[in-house]
C-alpha cells in the first residue's frame, strides 16, 4: 500500500500551524501571556525589540517597491505581484508586533533610474531577506516560523526578480 | 543551548526532534517524488531535477545524523508514495515539484515553529530558503500565474 504523497509534516496540518500561530499573535497582540496562553509564546524584551526592528525592515522593502516603480515605471506593472506580497507581509509583521511605529529610515528614495533599477530593487529584497533570516534565529515558536517565512519569500523574489 | 523561552514551556529537545522527523519524513517523500518528476521532464530539464534531489538528498542526511547524534532512531522513506495527480506531461512533472517543494516548506516551518535550539533554526530557516527558490523555478516551468509566494510553508490568512 502506498502512502499518500503529501510531503507535508504527518499529523500536522497547515490549520494546526495557523491555529498555533494565531494563539502566539493574540499572546503578542494583548501584550501579556494569560493563563490559557501557550507558555511557549512568551516572548522576552530583546525579542519583542529585534521583532520591531524587522518590522522597519520590511517597511523599507515596501518603500524600495514604490521607489523603484516611480523610477522605472515598467517595472512597476512587472513586479506589482510582488509589492502586493511585500504588503501582506508587513502587514503580518505588525500585528506580531503591534508596538511597532512606522520608521521614518524606512524611506526608500535612492533607486536609481532604468536600467539599474531592477539590480537596485533586487539588493533591498535581497538585503531584508538576509534581516529576516537572521532575526528569525534569535526568536522562537510562531515568530520564528513568521519571520523564517517571510525571508524565504523574500528569497523567492529575489530569485525571480534575477 | 536551548532556547530562554523553553525552560518552563513546551519547547524543548522532544518538540523539536518531532519535527525534525516530520520533515525527514518530507524529505524521503520528495526525494522519492522527483524520481518521478525526472522521468517526466525532456532531457534540458533533467538538470533541475537531479540538483533539486540532491538537495534533498542532502538535507535528509543532514537531519538524519542530527537526529542520530540525540539518539533518535530516524525515520525511513516508505515503500512507496500515491501521486496526487497523474504525471503525463513534464508541466505535470513541474507541478508535482511544486507540490514536493511546498510540502517540504511546511515541514521546514513547522521546524520554526517547534525548535528549542537557535542552530536548529538556523538549519530550518537556510533550508526553507532553499526550498522556495527552488520552488520559484518549478511553478515558472508548471505555468503558474503567481510563481512567488508570500508566505511559504504558513497558511495564507
Amino acid at each position: 500500500m502506498s502512502a499518500p504523497l503529501t510531503a507535508g509534516p504527518r499529523g500536522f496540518s497547515r490549520r494546526t500551524l495557523l491555529a498555533a500561530s494565531a494563539a502566539g499573535l493574540a499572546v503578542l497582540a494583548t501584550g501579556c501571556t494569560s493563563p490559557a496562553a501557550d507558555e511557549r509564546e512568551k516572548v522576552t524584551g530583546r525579542q519583542a525589540d529585534e521583532l520591531s526592528a524587522q518590522v522597519a525592515v520590511q517597511e523599507a522593502v515596501v518603500s524600495a517597491f514604490v521607489a523603484a516603480g516611480a523610477a522605472d515605471p515598467a517595472l512597476a506593472g512587472e513586479v506589482a505581484d510582488l509589492a502586493a506580497q511585500a504588503d501582506a507581509q508587513l502587514a503580518r509583521l505588525r500585528a506580531a508586533a503591534p508596538g511597532s511605529s512606522t520608521s521614518a529610515a524606512a524611506s526608500s528614495a535612492g533607486a536609481p533610474p532604468a536600467p539599474e533599477t531592477r539590480a537596485w530593487l533586487r539588493g533591498q529584497v535581497a538585503t531584508a531577506a538576509a534581516s529576516h533570516a537572521a532575526a528569525c534565529v534569535g526568536q522562537s515558536g510562531a515568530r520564528a516560523a513568521l519571520l523564517g517565512s517571510i525571508a524565504a519569500g523574500l528569497a523567492g523574489q529575489d530569485a525571480r526578480l534575477a | 543551548m536551548a532556547d530562554e523561552t523553553s525552560g518552563s514551556g513546551t519547547l524543548d529537545e522532544a518538540t523539536e526532534n518531532a519535527a525534525l522527523a516530520e520533515v525527514l519524513a518530507a524529505e524521503h517523500t520528495a526525494i522519492w517524488g522527483y524520481g518521478v518528476v525526472g522521468a517526466a521532464l525532456p532531457a534540458e530539464s533533467q538538470a533541475l531535477a537531479s540538483a533539486s534531489e540532491i538537495a534533498h538528498r542532502d538535507a535528509r542526511d543532514r537531519v538524519i545524523t542530527l537526529l542520530a547524534g540525540r539518539g533518535v532512531d530516524p525515520v525511513g522513506a516508505a515503500g512507496g508514495y500515491a501521486l496526487p495527480f497523474p504525471v503525463l506531461s513534464p508541466t505535470d512533472a513541474a507541478a508535482l515539484a511544486v507540490v514536493l517543494e511546498d510540502g517540504v516548506a511546511a515541514a521546514w516551518v513547522r521546524v520554526l515553529d517547534q525548535a528549542a535550539e537557535a542552530g536548529t533554526r538556523e538549519l530550518a530557516v537556510g533550508s526553507l530558503t532553499a526550498t522556495e527558490i527552488r520552488a520559484v523555478g518549478w511553478r515558472g516551468l508548471a505555468g503558474q500565474p503567481t510563481v512567488t509566494s508570500a508566505f511559504p510553508g504558513l497558511p495564507e490568512q
